[in-house]
């Protein structure tokens, strides 16, 4: 909690004069973008995310688990083992949501710590009464080792499901919920251990300002992880994933969430997302080093990887 | 406050981590070459002076500009570098890299960068030892070729290089054979072997070895398992100094030199006896 928005009248004023420029840049220039198949302007675009996923955010959960056939689990699982966190890491999660990321993240971190202290102990085996029950209470205190997750989501609906999650879950201690535009974060710089954007970046209008926020926050050192549907280069698959995305999701949106559209824009924005290598470049112009992907299921989910160096 | 119109091309973008550490290094340029000794304290704490190891200014990275940037693969080395000294606590470990790029003011998610397995780290320190093993076989032969030193026979000078080569263990000992079972996976096996091949290839060529026929393998394949067979006995040796380990790694040299005697001689026996049939053969013959 103590890394919520603590910057100063500086900050909100450059971040109002970037929306004021944003804005009057689109208005001038009505620039284009794309909302799934459709061509909108970026205003046009933000809002009708803002209204797809309002309408989602009860059901996002049991419409992943039927879309994907629960292998988006096995996704955000690879993902954080990835990531690798140690005791003592600061996660940002942007388009966090419904606090997938960050609950596994919380599970590991605590077995990694748990497994740190028994080592500590191990290797102590000649320490006073007193020392080893020191260190048992700072088990008890500490069961994360200082780690924290932020999770920052741009829709208040989202973040709510994911609030009655953590609830409902048992999860409370090292988690933050916070408002906030992956455009334009409302942190501070050079905070994170590690940004992590899963099926989130595909939502956002300027990928690239994004990304360069993403390079703000982190501090040096810190690695970017996004987790993203993207292209499928062999055409057998390609074909069949093209027939699953088409014929069946939408028919599963209507049937089980009453939303035939919003699962349409869905299958639609994955289309229109860059592949990996573009993305991959357009990371790198972001500043970050040492930029890979590896590509789940044959490239219909791909994790890109960058340090800030 | 920038309203930032543009993407900023990669070639301005100030890299938060690589300049600002060659500006560190551009003021105590002299202070690095001394960091070259070895030194068997792996707490030698020196945190503001960064070990930076061979830093050479040609590197650049993503083949832009010039010198005044490391490279990925500099950054990386110094991590490693800087780990080591967390690796008597942590063992050859993701955490030991985690603490190493702490040391260094970076994020403990730097570590990201290596393998999770920390087989990074332990070829990192394998390929340093090689390195200074060779300084060291090099500085003795300057020393020989000056006239200052005796030119030592070759099971002495063996015995020495590969005594100096172990003893580059001794600090790390006790987590040295989690190395090994790391370095026998067999994805680590590729590159390990090759550490270890052009090491036992190095001694030789120090040692005078030119030979250019079969005694080529032979001698590399016996140093191998010389060297292989001394550094697991010295993983359970418990006396001081380790002297039963360099004890075992006499015999097994003298052993070494005696079988290539014997070696000679099996042949010369061979020959001598494939010519008295021969003899009796022909004696047959001609009856």
């Amino acid at each position: 909690a103590a890394l919520c928005p603590c910057r100063a009248v500086l900050a909100l004023r450059g971040g109002v004069l970037r929306a004021l420029c944003g804005s009057v840049r689109g208005l001038a220039a009505g620039t284009q973008t794309h909302f799934g198949f459709q061509t909108v302007t970026e205003e046009e675009r933000r809002e009708k995310i803002n209204q797809v996923f309002e309408s989602v955010a009860k059901k996002y959960d049991v419409m992943n688990d039927s879309m994907t056939l629960g292998i988006h689990r096995v996704w955000k699982d690879i993902l954080v083992h990835k990531m690798n966190p140690s005791p003592g890491t600061l996660l940002l999660d942007v388009a966090g949501g419904t606090g997938d990321i960050a609950f596994r993240f919380i599970n590991y971190v605590r077995s990694a710590r748990e497994r740190q202290l028994q080592r500590k102990l191990r290797s102590h085996q000649n320490l006073s009464w007193q020392e080893i029950s020191e260190s048992y209470q700072e088990e008890q205190c500490k069961p994360l080792g200082d780690s924290q997750v932020v999770v920052c989501d741009i829709n208040k609906e989202m973040l709510k499901v994911g609030k009655q999650k953590a609830q409902y879950l048992g999860y409370s201690e090292g988690l933050s919920w916070v408002l906030g535009n992956a455009e334009e974060l409302p942190f501070d710089d050079d905070k994170f251990d590690v940004y992590t954007i899963a099926f989130g970046i595909r939502n956002v209008t300027r990928i690239d300002l994004a990304l360069q926020e993403a390079y703000r926050v982190l501090k040096p050192g810190g690695r970017f992880l996004c987790l993203e549907f993207s292209h499928v280069s062999n055409p057998v698959i390609s074909r069949l994933y093209d027939l699953y995305s088409f014929q069946v999701i939408p028919v599963l949106g209507e049937v089980i969430a009453g939303d035939w559209k919003s699962y349409q824009y869905l299958v639609e924005s994955i289309r229109r997302f860059p592949p990996q290598e573009e993305l991959k470049a357009m990371i790198e112009d972001a500043g970050f080093f040492k930029v890979d992907y590896r590509n789940l299921n044959l490239g219909i989910v791909a994790i890109h990887s960058g340090f800030k160096l | 406050l920038q309203c930032q119109l543009y993407p900023p091309q990669r070639a301005f973008q100030a890299s938060a981590v690589l300049r600002r550490v060659f500006d560190e290094q551009k003021k105590e340029p002299l202070a690095s070459s001394s960091q070259h000794q070895f030194n068997s304290h792996p707490a030698d704490h020196q945190p503001e002076q960064e070990r930076q190891g061979h830093c050479p200014s040609y590197t650049g990275q993503g083949g832009q500009e010039s010198e005044d940037y490391e490279s990925e693969e500099q950054l990386q080395h110094r991590i490693l570098t800087a780990a080591l000294e967390f690796v008597p606590e942590h063992g050859w470990t993701a955490e030991a890299i985690a603490e190493g790029a702490k040391t260094l003011g970076l994020s403990v998610a730097a570590a990201g960068m290596f393998h999770s397995d920390g087989s990074d780290l332990i070829l990192h320190f394998v390929s340093e030892c090689n390195t200074k093993l060779s300084e060291l076989l090099e500085q003795e032969q300057k020393l020989v070729q000056l006239g200052e030193a005796e030119k030592k026979p070759t099971d002495q000078f063996l015995k020495d290089a590969v005594e100096a080569r172990l003893r580059m263990l001794i600090p790390y000992i006790e987590k040295w054979p989690q190395a090994l079972s790391i370095l026998l996976l067999p994805r680590n096996i590729p590159s390990s072997l090759n550490l270890l091949t052009s090491m036992i290839d190095d001694i030789w060529q120090y040692a005078g070895d030119q030979s250019t026929d079969f005694n080529w393998y032979t001698r590399r394949a016996v140093l191998t398992g010389i060297y292989n067979t001394t550094e697991l006995v010295m993983l359970q040796d418990s006396s001081p100094d380790f002297d039963e380990t360099w004890r075992f790694l006499e015999n097994r040299v003298a052993d070494a030199m005696s079988m290539g005697n014997a070696a000679d001689q099996v042949r010369s026996t061979g020959e001598a006896v494939v010519q008295g049939l021969m003899g009796a053969a022909v004696t047959v013959s001609n009856v």
